[in-house]
């Protein structure tokens, strides 16, 4: 059966519904290049390089420790968590890895690919999907690190560890959907690489990542909804529970429509990319 | 980068922009192209720089959307555009393979089953297992190559990139799209600036100009055209004649055909007299005359201008003469002009005291135009005078 395609000028605009079988064909077929191009960048890490794919953990370890010294002498205040604070905050650390490392190397990832955007056909999502999957691996290395902190503070997960890749979810698509958007903005106006990396550095510190919420309600970190992204997950492996269920809800919901409409956006406006870059 | 993002928003949300009218300082970096092409049939690309063949390309590759009119793909697409796409400087050749194949689109399987014909065809020997930047360019470019051509798409799309690798490279390529790939019925769009290369490969072919198609049939009416434009652009051989001379000295230079008619364009192997009129007020003693033929042909490719063709000087052919005053020619007949094929510009020179003394030279005075003859196509610069025979004897 022959494949025949058609290019006219807002083609993507006459298609409705159909559009999302074409998305997710698309991707589908393309499966395997997803797979190569994480390999590839993986294999890279290692080559010329000592530290390679344990880089990675090596962050944690200075912000654990600076932010510790910190509390300890007096400059912040960082209130009780309910176990120890290396823990706690490693485990913070490494879930909002996903979320920065994701959308920092997704805006860039575009950009970053050069002639493979301008001069060869395939879905652009796949360079945003292949480079959210490296800072999953990322996450993946220091999984291990956790569980073996589990074991130095003696400290017993709940069972219901087998959930949390379930419930890291609604993260993955939400970093997946910005990174879509981003990466298509970045591609016409440049800047919008540096301004994500310099916000994200902010947004770890208004995000309950290494230190826990205040019973108060300060409006702002109430608003950030990637508050409970960070601490539903956190909160089932040490605890086993959620502690606010219907915050968590609302956040995944609007995770994933933001994401579905961020995929939508990237793929129509995909077209018009190459032109631009 | 406004226009950009305007282009963005307005794809997103299905804003149906008006793309039929050109904003400020946009222009059509192709506008009108028209044309059908079968499956087996190929079709080749020219023109200068910046007509928008690459554009064209990308358009029908599915990279650049039209922004008026259709285009219909029927079949599997391949392009050989970029060689190389994907390629990390720290991996092995090998590794390499498996990722631009697969951004080519080929499948693991289909990649494991040619690798032995990729690695063959590219022929970069132990280096495959050493990473990709250690390679030189040639081998960076044979590799890319190697893998593009075994993709076994039915539309193959090539852009100008038989341009780079040394000469065994390129005919190694030339010879695979011709033998392999046309005789499978695949269809094949040519962007080359080789002459020969599209005549080789191509049935068809058109001519772009600044975004238009000029021409578009069959590949030696177009390449005519196309050379003709280039000529006429040149214009060379209008420039005006006797431009340099005085009226003291050599005074007028004329070239004659065998019938004695003044002509500036001879034939390849064609009989040729040049006359050299002068006027000498004074007594000149043993004067001579030379001329010399500089190519001067943006359409051809020979050695640099500042090696001469072809030179004549009636000093050497010892044509001695013992002094001269007033008015007179000298004329030289050249029984056959068997040299390349191409626009000349001449240059003449006056020597006196048997060419020990160069009394004038001059420059841009007189051009002459050799064309090729009529009955065969033109396969090379210079025809020679020969003769064909054949014997049933067997060889030493």
């Amino acid at each position: 059966m022959q494949q025949i395609r058609v290019y006219e000028p807002h083609k993507q605009l006459k298609q409705g519904i159909n559009i999302w079988r074409e998305m997710f064909g698309e991707l589908f077929d393309f499966r395997e290049l997803i797979w190569r191009l994480f390999a590839r960048d993986l294999s890279a890490k290692y080559k010329q390089s000592f530290l390679g794919n344990s880089w990675c953990l090596f962050m944690p370890f200075v912000a654990i420790g600076t932010f510790m010294y910190l509390n300890h002498a007096g400059i912040l205040h960082i209130r009780q968590t309910p176990m120890p604070y290396p823990l706690y905050a490693l485990i913070g650390l490494s879930i909002w890895q996903i979320f920065a490392t994701g959308l920092n190397s997704g805006a860039n990832s575009l950009v970053g690919a050069g002639d493979l955007v301008t001069k060869i056909n395939f879905p652009r999502e796949v360079l945003v999907i292949a480079s959210m999957a490296q800072s999953v691996f990322e996450f993946l290395i220091k999984f291990v690190l956790i569980l073996v902190f589990f074991f130095i503070f003696k400290y017993v997960p709940s069972w219901k560890i087998v959930f949390f890749p379930f419930v890291l979810l609604p993260l993955v698509f939400l970093t997946i959907g910005l990174s879509l958007i981003l990466s298509l903005l970045n591609g016409v106006m440049r800047d919008i690489g540096n301004m994500v990396s310099l916000l994200l550095m902010f947004l770890m510190f208004l995000t309950p990542v290494l230190y826990p919420l205040p019973s108060q309600h300060f409006l702002l970190l109430k608003l950030n909804f990637l508050s409970p992204l960070i601490n539903a997950p956190r909160e089932l492996m040490t605890d086993g529970s959620i502690h606010q269920p219907l915050y968590y809800g609302v956040a995944s919901v609007i995770s994933l429509l933001l994401f579905l409409m961020a995929w939508r956006i990237f793929h129509l406006a995909e077209t018009k990319i190459p032109e631009r870059i | 980068m406004w226009y950009g993002c305007l282009d963005i928003l307005q794809s997103s949300f299905g804003v149906l922009a008006d793309s039929t009218s050109l904003r400020p300082d946009e222009f059509w970096a192709i506008e009108g192209a028209h044309f059908e092409l079968k499956r087996g049939e190929s079709i080749g690309i020219i023109g200068p720089n910046g007509s928008g063949k690459t554009t064209l390309l990308k358009m029908l590759n599915g990279i650049f959307m039209p922004d008026r009119g259709r285009i219909e793909v029927h079949g599997k697409m391949g392009a050989l555009i970029q060689v190389g796409a994907g390629f990390h400087p720290m991996l092995s050749g090998r590794e390499n393979i498996y990722i631009n194949g697969a951004i080519l689109g080929m499948t693991t399987k289909e990649i494991d089953e040619k690798f032995d014909s990729i690695v063959d065809f590219a022929d970069i020997g132990d280096f495959l297992e050493s990473p990709v930047k250690f390679y030189s360019s040639g081998m960076y470019v044979r590799l890319g190559f190697a893998i593009a051509v075994h993709c076994r798409p039915d539309i193959l799309l090539i852009d100008e990139v038989l341009a780079v690798g040394d000469l065994k490279f390129q005919t190694k390529c030339l010879k695979f799209i011709t033998h392999n790939v046309l005789k499978n019925g695949c269809t094949i769009v040519f962007v080359s600036h080789s002459r020969y290369a599209i005549e080789d490969v191509c049935q068809k072919a058109i001519y772009f100009n600044k975004g238009r198609m000029i021409k578009i049939g069959k590949t030696t009416d177009v390449l005519g055209k196309y050379l003709q434009d280039i000529k006429d652009e040149e214009n060379t051989l209008g420039k005006k004649l006797s431009d340099g001379f005085d009226a003291e000295g050599i005074t007028r230079l004329v070239f004659l055909d065998k019938e004695g008619q003044i002509k500036n364009q001879f034939k390849s192997g064609d009989e040729v007299k040049i006359r050299f009129y002068y006027s000498f007020k004074a007594m000149v003693r043993n004067p001579s005359v030379g001329i010399t033929f500089v190519h001067n042909d943006p359409r051809y490719s020979v050695v640099s201008s500042s090696d001469y063709i072809f030179n004549l000087h009636s000093g050497y052919d010892h044509f001695n003469v013992e002094s001269l005053q007033g008015q007179g020619y000298f004329e030289v007949s050249i029984d056959c002009l068997y040299i390349p094929v191409g626009i000349y510009t001449c240059l003449i020179y006056l020597f006196n005291e048997n060419f020990m003394n160069l009394v004038r030279k001059y420059e841009n005075a007189a051009s002459l135009e050799v064309l090729w003859r009529d009955d065969r196509p033109q396969r090379s610069l210079i025809d020679l005078p020969h003769r064909w025979t054949r014997s049933e004897e067997a060889g030493a």
